[in-house]
């Protein structure tokens, strides 16, 4: 009795102490990051990237630092340890980074909270952006930033390996069934034919392959239990079945690139960003690059783009948008993609791009056809759902697993 | 405040009390006060808000255009039939096998581990407590680290275990429960129809059953190796304060080390037990650090915890609401569970001052529970 | 379960005298060997670990991956820490974390041992008021305050920086009660002569009691330094910027592979060794106090 009258003392004490505290926060300083941000031309500006490593935060300091000193405006770059959690609180403080990495499947949650100006229309490079990647970046019809670069699939190849299997270039998979045979020729007791990431991000190719994809073309219905898509993971299945592909997790390996590095693999399927971890961890490995072999409905990749982002409370909008427009103009993507390995995300740059790197010019020819991955909001926690159970294609039912990303996607898709 | 109003009631009254004695007191307490008033009870107030309205992240919680939706958050979350609801559900499988496995495995290895180092010689006990201890004082991250390494690309364990001509599974990227693994070693690879047909927060109850993942169970390990050393130094302080006249009584009695141990001994451990596992119980429904530094929840979501799901549903996917609402319903869940284990384990016949002394034990982390032993060594030296 | 079994002692033995130890027989004997013996694999599977984690930081990281399990490096390098201090954020972290622990560490001695004392002697209206609510607060779990502290601290204006990252650490609720039963403990006279001198609250509290307190004290301070330098959440949602980056969540996103691809083994456990290194000094230091706390009246 006596114990229960203390607690509900307590109680009442913390209520109190509680309800005072709010009330006194509530009055002026509750009331901050109210929409629509005041116009500042002097504030400096803030920009926040998830960045690759040491080369990508370099190049981009440089070069906005070298903007910063034509402009006159102040400029900032720093690398985020956790893009996401930072944009995050950035947004609830009401004191966001200005310029900001933005990935699609971050998007639609800040486009639709407000956190985003859509300046998509502002740009006045705006018609030199790959299509498929303005569409990437288009919520409720509305384009909102500008992609910033972008990657797809491919197929990495050991060519020592190629050789010791006595493969020539002839031999280049064309087809899934080729792939299969080269993959089965490539493997040996020290290494396995190919390794890929058990998740969407890799294994999606495939299904885009088969002629599926998550997604209707116009992003408004989930097509992801299709018998392509269906197809498509049995696929993949039967590659592991044979013993000629392993999961980079049953190799121990964080990514493909890694299981390709060590020699683990002989070959593996990752983008054009393996290309700078080749150079500085494993330069000892020789490879060259191909287009992923076409499934049944022809050939078929995913791509990856993140965009820049500018925040809707940025006090510096203008200046904002001027930062970007630089940052996506053509020579400035050149001069990234030599320094960080990405491909421009504007068509005037491609050509010089290929000539640049022969090697890495399946990747940006695989552009016609790629996919990009859905981007509703709560399009990402589908698609970790459905990479959790990836992990375990080896085992899993393809139709089961991809029945419960169809039920997932439906309540998130078309809303 | 409150505070200066309570001071101005105590200065205004000459009673008993000393005036001066009733401004230090507040004066005394009022930076605990305000800084737990501020950083604790506050942000409760305010998290309670959040889960309650539609706040999408942007700007204020209190802002005028964030409004409330009752209990809608905790509808998504405990009956929506979404992804939200599966999520939670994994998380507390996840999380209720941990809590399973940690708690009863922890406090046997502490207690037989103290009670080895005080049946060991005197010289040799230093050393012991020192090994046994020194995981405790090292950081959740830098433990992690260790294990990923330990356990993960490099299976150094599963070096060690084909010593033994064991062959170790692929801890960090095996997402199978090992119930469900023991199940299938008779055979058994799916459950009945009235288990695989049935849910409950979105996971069939075979699912529900599947065990802690291997994964997880590396995690368990963990959570063993750097929980038991502190909890052994409890039970040791406990074990010196044991009156040696009962052991001899009992021995005299004729009762063998084992019968000594289980009747005599362990029913005067009670109250450290029960701090012990009230101390597990709180500590091992709050898995973070481990999840945020090693696997952000996978292999297959099965080391997803409440806390770690609380997190990422706010900070990365702007549903700050569901966030705050998974975050009170995890605190709910250790306040229920704590008061149970208190209400099964309550000891008849214990004065009240005693039960005080136990009472912020209970409730404290690990370190303070420590150091309360530590603290009622020392009252003696005083003396 | 009901209260302790009662064993079935004759009075008569109860009050016998204690046997004189004559020298451990040889039963005796063997049992300690296997006690001694068992203790010993244990400490190894216990200490093991820790080994694997220096002498990996000291390998290549090929040699790291293909042979995990040896203590010595066939191959010496520093390689890992000279990536850490020279060419990484590490010093900047790891000054972080000193700044942090030596500030909440001497302000939650303080603070503790204030609110302690006048919550063990000090009678003041509402004290029980105060001391229900710190038990109340306490059974709050933690990562219930990871969203809203984030939101208090920013409204505060102390998001990223020092204070936000500092102020909230300075309190808690276990210290004081520490503290608080460390006083009771205090005979009240001393106190009282000091009363009758005329001495005021706060003197009588700082240079009579305080004194006495010390073994509290360094329980206090052990915990505070442990509690902070190992902190992780707290700095999660109070800092962003690089600048304010502590060893925990450093490291963190070193392991989680946000700053680095791949699995640089001997660069994460030389992180992670470095960061053992400080509480570990403390640990020993100050293990006398902690460890040998029951090493009381019991001579063998």
């Amino acid at each position: 009795m006596q114990r229960s009258k203390k607690m509900w003392a307590a109680l009442g004490a913390l209520a109190t102490i509680t309800a005072v505290g709010l009330a006194g926060c509530s009055g002026s300083s509750f009331s901050g990051g109210s929409a629509g941000a005041t116009q500042n031309a002097g504030s400096p500006l803030t920009v926040l990237i998830g960045s690759s490593g040491d080369a990508e935060t370099k190049a981009v300091t440089d070069a906005v630092a070298a903007w910063s000193s034509s402009s006159g405006t102040t400029a900032t770059v720093s690398a985020a340890s956790d893009l996401n959690q930072q944009l995050a609180q950035g947004f609830a403080s009401g004191k966001p980074a200005d310029v900001f990495y933005v990935s699609t499947d971050a998007l639609a949650g800040y486009a639709a909270n407000g956190s985003l100006l859509a300046y998509g229309d502002k740009l006045s490079n705006k018609d030199d952006f790959y299509p498929t990647l303005v569409s990437s970046f288009t919520y409720d019809g509305t384009f909102y930033c500008a992609p910033k670069d972008f990657s797809t699939l491919g197929l990495e190849i050991n060519t020592d390996m190629w050789a010791q299997a006595g493969l020539t270039d002839a031999d280049i998979p064309k087809t899934w069934d080729q792939l299969s045979a080269v993959a089965a020729k490539l493997t040996t007791a020290d290494h396995v034919g190919l390794a890929f990431s058990p998740e969407y991000a890799r294994l999606g190719a495939f299904m885009a392959q088969a002629g599926g994809g998550l997604v209707s073309t116009n992003g408004k219905t989930a097509t992801a239990n299709s018998a392509a898509n269906v197809a498509g993971l049995q696929y993949v299945k039967s590659l592991l079945a044979s013993g000629s592909a392993k999961t980079t997790k049953d190799l121990g390996a964080g990514w493909g690139g890694e299981a390709f590095g060590k020699g683990l693999a002989a070959m593996t399927i990752e983008g054009n960003w393996i290309g700078g971890a080749m150079k500085s961890d494993y330069p000892a490995i020789k490879y060259t690059v191909a287009q992923l072999p076409a499934g049944p409905a022809g050939q078929g990749t995913l791509q990856f783009t993140n965009c820049w982002g500018i925040a809707a409370d940025s006090q510096n909008q203008d200046a904002a948008l001027k930062l970007v427009e630089q940052l996506t103009s053509t020579d400035q993507q050149l001069s990234f993609a030599s320094a960080f390995g990405v491909m421009p995300s504007v068509q005037s740059a491609a050509d010089q791009w290929k000539s640049a790197n022969p090697t890495f010019a399946p990747f940006l020819e695989s552009a016609d056809f790629a996919q990009g991955v859905p981007n509703a909001k709560g399009a990402s926690d589908v698609i970790t759902d459905l990479n959790s159970q990836l992990e375990s294609i080896a085992t899993g039912d393809p139709q089961a697993i991809l029945d419960q990303t169809q039920k997932n996607l439906e309540a998130v898709v078309g809303k | 405040m409150t505070v200066t109003s309570g001071s101005k009631a105590t200065s205004s009254r000459r009673a008993a009390i000393a005036g001066r004695e009733g401004v230090a007191g507040w004066l005394f307490t009022l930076p605990i006060i305000v800084i737990l008033g501020l950083f604790l009870v506050v942000p409760v107030g305010m998290a309670l808000w959040v889960s309650f309205s539609d706040w999408s992240g942007r700007g204020s919680p209190f802002s005028g255009d964030v409004s409330f939706i009752g209990f809608n958050n905790y509808q998504d979350l405990l009956g929506g039939g979404g992804l939200a609801e599966r999520d939670f559900g994994i998380s507390l499988r996840n999380n209720a096998w941990y809590v399973l496995l940690v708690v009863p495995l922890q406090t046997a290895v502490s207690l037989f581990l103290a009670v080895m180092v005080n049946r060991a010689i005197l010289r040799g006990r230093g050393f012991f407590r020192t090994a046994f201890y020194f995981p405790s004082v090292t950081s959740s991250v830098a433990i992690t680290v260790l294990w990923l390494f330990l356990f993960g690309a490099t299976r150094a364990v599963n070096k060690l275990l084909s010593y033994l001509g064991v062959n170790g599974p692929n801890w960090f990227a095996d997402p199978s429960g090992i119930v469900h693994n023991f199940l299938a070693l008779f055979g058994v690879t799916s459950g009945p129809a009235v288990l695989t047909d049935n849910m409950a927060l979105g996971v069939s109850y075979w699912d529900w059953l599947s065990g802690p993942s291997v994964a997880m169970t590396a995690f368990i390990l963990m959570a063993i190796f750097t929980t038991s050393g502190t909890f052994m130094l409890l039970f040791i302080a406990a074990l010196q304060n044991l009156s040696g006249e009962t052991q001899e009584a009992a021995m005299m009695d004729g009762a063998n080390g084992w019968q000594r141990f289980w009747r005599v001994t362990l029913p005067q451990l009670r109250p450290v037990l029960f701090t012990v596992l009230t101390l597990g119980l709180i500590g091992t429904w709050q898995v973070f650090d481990q999840i945020y530094t090693g696997t952000q929840g996978g292999p297959g979501k099965t080391t997803v915890t409440p806390a770690y799901l609380s997190y990422t549903s706010a900070f990365s996917n702007q549903e700050w609401g569901k966030g705050s609402a998974i975050a009170f319903m995890l605190f709910v869940i250790i306040v229920v569970l704590t008061l149970v284990q208190r209400w099964v384990l309550r000891e008849r016949g214990v004065s009240r001052r005693r039960m005080r002394a136990y009472l912020p034990a209970a409730s404290a982390t690990n370190s303070s529970a420590l150091a309360v032993a530590a603290v009622a060594e020392k009252k003696d030296e005083v003396r | 379960m009901s209260a302790a079994v009662a064993p079935s002692i004759p009075a008569v033995a109860q009050k016998a005298p204690r046997r004189r130890r004559s020298g451990p027989g040889r039963k005796e004997l063997i049992a300690r060997s296997v006690v001694f013996a068992i203790l010993i694999v244990i400490a190894v599977v216990y200490i093991f670990p820790f080994l694997i984690n220096v002498a990996t930081s000291f390998k290549t990281d090929a040699e790291a991956a293909a042979s995990p399990l040896s203590l010595v490096p066939q191959t010496f390098t520093t390689a890992a820490y000279e990536r850490l201090f020279l060419s990484s954020d590490f010093p900047v972290w790891f000054k972080n974390s000193v700044v942090v622990t030596l500030f909440v560490t001497a302000g939650r001695v303080f603070f503790d041992s204030l609110a302690g004392y006048a919550l063990a002697r000090l009678r003041f209206r509402g004290r029980n008021l105060v001391f229900l609510g710190l038990i109340a607060v306490m059974s709050v779990p933690g990562v219930v305050l990871l969203i809203p502290k984030f939101l208090v601290i920013n409204q505060l204006g102390m998001y990223d920086s020092y204070s936000g990252m500092i102020i909230p650490l300075l309190a808690d609720a276990a210290g004081v009660f520490i503290m608080k039963s460390f006083f009771e403990s205090i005979p009240p006279s001393v106190e009282e002569q000091a009363k009758i001198d005329g001495a005021g609250v706060f003197r009588t509290f700082w240079s009579i009691v305080l004194p006495m307190a010390r073994p509290a004290l360094i329980t206090i301070i052990i915990l505070s330094f442990q509690g902070s330098w190992n902190e992780l959440t707290h700095f999660i949602v109070s800092t962003q910027s690089p600048a304010l980056t502590t060893l925990t969540k450093g490291v963190a996103s070193l392991a989680s592979g946000q700053l680095s691809q791949g699995s640089q083994y001997p660069l994460k456990l030389a992180a992670a060794a470095v960061m053992t290194i400080p509480v570990a000094i403390v640990f020993f230091i100050f293990q006398k106090r902690i460890l040998n706390a029951s090493d009381g009246a019991v001579k063998e």
